[in-house]
């Protein structure tokens, strides 16, 4: 009697493992599935802005001529000649500054981002903590046209008058450095909340370990935690760089658009690819509106070429596994 | 602990209170700015009210019977009054920062009282009120009247005149109520579709994928849609997702559905990076003691990676919700730029952000009410996160 | 309570950071060199000005300009000269206000009288283009959209243009003398929807003769959707005629291109919009040439003190 029991019992329970292996294997199903359509529509927007931006270099451009890859891509000066007659387009010096602006903001805005959120994280009182994270969830949320009217309205007068009192004549305060501030500013939400959580991910061993080997709290946070969360800090620097290379609205209204470059004094004006894909793009026609979908493929490949080294550089530093 | 160390210390402390005061500062600083420049036509109506205001076209008959009525004691010194017409006009200015004339007071014998519907084939009387406002008034002999030329000389025109041939009056427009509505149905709608699909395939990742090129370039190819600019998602949505939407439901043209899946797919890679991140934190004991207790992988991803995984995710989609608000250009391609009263998920609608961007193109822009929708913006992200955090309070109380 | 002391150090330290700087007095320095602010080479507003100060070649060539200049759209020049004391830019007559100088042309004022009496000439054209004739969905459609551009044309109308900013053309007739012609907007016509798109800098003024003229018209529902003057022709007329996007009547704030030209009778003008040459109130600079416009932009004069007025 009780074997028979027990053999039944077997029996379902290699019936529900089996029915659970068949789960199993269709949930992996489901999320892989998911995850390949996630990864799909980057290749599907490249295959759209391709078609497009392929144009200016492949037809003659009704009667202006091809317009010379070498040449658009080494050039100093965005436009030779008479918009919708000329063929002489570059963004060679474009390229140099958006990746110089993205680089200097990330400077700005990756430290204070990532002390801001080991602050919330780990020093700050949990009342403190709790307001600045929601101060810093409404600031991911503002529209980056209000970024743009804080740049005009605030940022930009500064800058002027910064520049005034080195002697300087800056061009209204347009210039590298309210760009590099504008996009701090907007990288800095997003730096730090994805940094608060892989710090917070940062397991409490680690830490305990730490501190019983006699280490102070500070040097805890500093050497131990803030390595060890460094794969969660690359994966925000990753965010906060496209951010600030794909950024369009605020830039352009205080980059200045600087027509020829490249621009690396700091009180220069400048221009970045998407301020320049933007720009007259409602209102232009011909090759001069399909010239802007070329930056944008252009602008593509930097942030794809950007994010292949980051993701190398994350590889090579940020071992120490945090799972 | 020895000295040179406590210096360290107390220097690398002070480094964190003053990355953290300036992150703190500069963001109080564009919340200053904000609020500072928008507070000010921060009222109920603007929240209420329709975009659209109505107008109206009034003529008057041949035979007038003059006002008796004087100028009330009660009115302000600013109301400009004429006995005649029975009439009281002030200037003001819109929500669009437009000049605009306003009537404050109309008396009981006023001959505008009884204004006819100049639009109708039969006689149909309109209705004057006080709130009204006076957009013209139109004269057989001499230059119309007209807002910009303020209430003044409107009442002059009035006083020197036995007649008029056309007065032209709305009700007060410029509101936001189907911004608002629309802000809500897209937040909904793109959230129902990213959150499922950012999840699973963060899942997938952090949970499920082998380590190899493979996965890795799966990765790589999400990561690099965060720096696609907003722009040209918006251009595709327009090439993909407006033509589907047209053909699988009954919209005819750019609509709120077509606008939610492309914030879908702007949203996918904040999504799963946040919940990655988030469920990196869940310690591998977890799982192995799950799996040691008899759950499938399924299981233990649902019912305990996940929760634990929750907060983090909370985060993730606090995020993303702020970036629905925010985002413009996208959506400018993606559902068009009509501002409506009346909302369907299959038309054209704006979002509030879009509503700012069309305020900001306007020449010249109107920077004050483009704040009053940011400082809304602002306090509907706040609710959220509050009801959000309520919310992910309560379940984890549940769980654990 | 050490904590809460560094804290406020820092704040304290922060806000003077951000808040030096504060704007200073200064006599306006002649010896400075000019900033050129321009609006980009498919503004509508720089074709105007440049072809108003006999410097056409620049409407669309960057080259010819000074080296330097900067490039903004109208709010962006219009604060700009608030900021800085040495700049100079241009943008339309609707957006000017006292917070900027706004300098007399070949020493005529910038107003609306000025410009209507042709004395002042620094202007551009706003137009409108129709769909063709036939191409319209349904015959209310077409008609109602031609009682517009007729309501457009008379006093009505044009008090309407003029009260948003913009300056009329010449009109004799009232709505009420032509209505008759127009027998659709009799009728109930609530359930016809006319879309309007093309310039955004005419959206304004669009958006304001559709109100004025749905009461008139038996209420037809307008629908505004304004993108860039391009879209005016392309969504009427154009390649995206049949698209998603297409519109029943479009705007474009500059005269239509050769490539712009549509059925005979489908296209018109408005108004007109003045540009005014702008300065910061410090500026010593109060009524400037077309000649002296085109030597600052053209790079020949740097400085201030090169301008003798």
């Amino acid at each position: 009697m009780n074997s028979i029991k027990h053999k039944g019992d077997s029996i379902i329970l290699t019936q529900k493992k089996n029915k659970k292996e068949i789960i199993d294997s269709v949930v992996r199903l489901l999320f892989l599935i998911t995850t390949i359509l996630s990864a799909s529509f980057i290749i599907l927007i490249i295959i759209f802005i391709s078609i497009k931006g392929i144009v200016p270099f492949v037809t003659d451009n009704n009667g202006i001529g091809r317009v010379d890859i070498i040449t658009f891509l080494t050039g100093r000066v965005w436009l030779t000649g008479t918009a919708f007659q000329s063929n002489l387009y570059s963004v060679g010096f474009i390229i140099i500054n958006t990746l110089y602006i993205a680089f200097l903001a990330l400077m700005i805005s990756m430290p204070i981002g990532v002390l801001t959120a080991l602050f919330i994280a780990k020093v700050a009182p949990k009342k403190i903590a709790e307001f600045l994270r929601t101060v810093v969830e409404l600031l991911a949320s503002i529209p980056s046209i209000v970024y743009g009217l804080f740049g005009s309205g605030v940022i930009l007068v500064f800058v002027y008058n910064l520049a005034e009192a080195f002697n300087i004549q800056s061009k209204g305060g347009n210039s590298v450095m309210a760009t590099v501030l504008v996009l701090a500013l907007m990288t800095l939400p997003t730096i730090t909340a994805i940094s608060e959580v892989s710090i917070r991910s940062v397991g409490k061993d680690i830490e305990l370990g730490s501190l019983a080997l006699g280490a102070t709290k500070t040097q805890t946070n500093f050497k131990v935690i803030l390595t060890s969360a460094k794969s969660g800090i690359f994966a925000s620097a990753i965010l906060g760089i496209g951010r600030a290379l794909g950024e369009a609205t605020a830039v352009s209204l205080v980059a200045g658009n600087a027509k020829s470059g490249p621009s690396l004094g700091i009180f220069d004006i400048t221009s970045t690819l998407t301020s320049t894909m933007l720009e007259g793009l409602k209102e232009t026609t011909g090759i001069d509106y399909d010239i802007r979908f070329s930056v944008g493929i252009i602008l593509m490949i930097v942030i794809l070429i950007t994010n292949l080294i980051l993701n190398f550089i994350k590889r090579k530093v940020g071992n120490v596994d945090v799972k | 602990m020895s000295n040179k160390q406590k210096i360290i210390d107390i220097f690398q402390q002070a480094l964190t209170y003053l990355a953290a005061s300036v992150g703190a500062i500069t963001l109080f600083m564009i919340i200053f700015f904000v609020f500072s420049n928008g507070y000010k036509l921060l009222d109920f109506g603007l929240l209420v009210n329709d975009y659209h205001a109505k107008f109206y076209n009034g003529g008057i008959e041949d035979e007038i019977s003059y006002s008796n009525t004087i100028r009330p004691n009660n009115l302000d010194d600013e109301v400009f009054y004429s006995q005649k017409w029975g009439i009281g006009l002030k200037d003001d200015n819109d929500r669009e920062g437009n000049p605009i004339i306003i009537v404050d007071f109309i008396a009981d014998d006023s001959p505008l009282k009884n204004i006819y519907d100049k639009n109708n084939e039969e006689y149909e009387p309109l209705l004057l009120e006080t709130g009204h406002l006076l957009s013209k008034i139109s004269f057989y002999d001499k230059q119309t009247a007209l807002t910009k030329y303020g209430a003044e000389y409107m009442i002059e025109a009035l006083n020197s005149s036995d007649t008029f041939r056309e007065i032209v009056y709305s009700s007060l427009g410029g509101g936001i109520r189907g911004s608002i509505i629309t802000t809500f149905y897209l937040i909904g709608m793109t959230m129902a579709i990213a959150l499922p699909i950012g999840i699973f395939t963060a899942i997938y990742l952090n949970e499920f994928a082998p380590k190899n090129k493979i996965t890795s370039l799966l990765r790589s190819l999400i990561e690099t849609l965060t720096g696609v600019p907003s722009i040209i998602f918006g251009l595709m949505g327009l090439a993909v997702f407006v033509p589907l939407t047209i053909q699988m439901t009954e919209a005819t043209s750019a609509n709120i559905i077509s606008g939610s899946l492309t914030l879908a797919v702007i949203l996918l890679p904040v999504i799963i990076r946040s919940t990655e991140e988030s469920l990196k934190i869940v310690p591998d004991s977890f799982r192995s003691a799950s799996l040691a207790l008899g759950a499938n992988h399924t299981q233990t991803t649902f019912k305990v990676v996940l929760p634990s995984a929750f907060p983090g995710i909370m985060t993730g989609t606090l995020l993303a919700v702020g970036r629905v608000i925010g985002e413009s250009a996208a959506l400018i391609f993606a559902i068009g730029t009509a501002v409506k009263d009346d909302i369907s998920i299959f038309g054209k609608s704006t979002t509030l952000s879009v509503h700012i961007w069309s305020l900001m193109k306007d020449e010249p822009a109107n920077i004050e009410l483009a704040s009053t929708i940011a400082v809304i913006i602002l306090m509907i992200v706040l609710l959220l996160n509050i009801i959000v955090k309520f919310i992910s309070k309560k379940l984890i109380k549940d769980l654990y | 309570m050490k904590k809460i002391m560094i804290l406020s150090t820092i704040l304290v330290i922060g806000f003077g950071l951000t808040s030096c700087g504060g704007t200073s007095e200064n006599e306006f320095d002649t010896s400075k060199t000019i900033t050129v602010y321009t609006r980009d080479t498919s503004s509508g507003t720089r074709a105007g000005f440049m072809s108003g100060i006999d410097f056409k070649e620049a409407a669309e060539d960057n080259s010819v300009l000074v080296d330097g200049f900067v490039t903004k759209d109208n709010t962006g020049i219009l604060t700009a000269m608030i900021t800085d004391e040495y700049g100079i830019g241009y943008i339309s007559l609707a957006s000017l206000n006292n917070t900027v100088k706004g300098l007399l042309f070949e020493g005529v004022e910038p107003n609306i009288v000025n410009v209507m009496n042709n004395t002042y000439e620094l202007k551009r054209p706003f137009n409108y283009v129709l769909r063709a004739d036939g191409d319209f969905d349904s015959d209310e459609e077409e008609q109602i959209a031609k009682a517009f551009i007729a309501f457009i044309g008379t006093i009505d109308g044009a008090d309407i243009i003029a009260d948003k900013g913009a300056i009329p053309l010449d009109s004799t007739e009232t709505w009420d003398d032509i209505k008759a012609n127009h027998s659709i907007c009799s009728g109930d016509n609530s359930s016809v929807t006319i879309k309007f798109g093309g310039s955004d800098s005419i959206e304004k003024i669009a958006k304001a003769l559709t109100e004025a003229f749905v009461p008139k018209c038996g209420d037809f529902v307008p629908e505004h959707d304004h993108t860039g003057s391009s879209d005016g022709f392309k969504r009427t007329q154009g390649s995206e005629k049949d698209g998603d996007s297409a519109k029943h009547i479009g705007f474009a704030s500059r005269p239509f291109k050769d490539t712009e030209q549509g059925q005979d009778g489908t296209q018109g003008q408005l108004a007109w919009d003045a540009i005014v040459a702008i300065v910061h109130l410090n500026n010593h600079l109060n009524d400037v040439t077309a000649e002296d416009l085109k030597n600052i932009f053209s790079g020949t004069y740097s400085k201030w003190e090169d301008i003798t007025e």
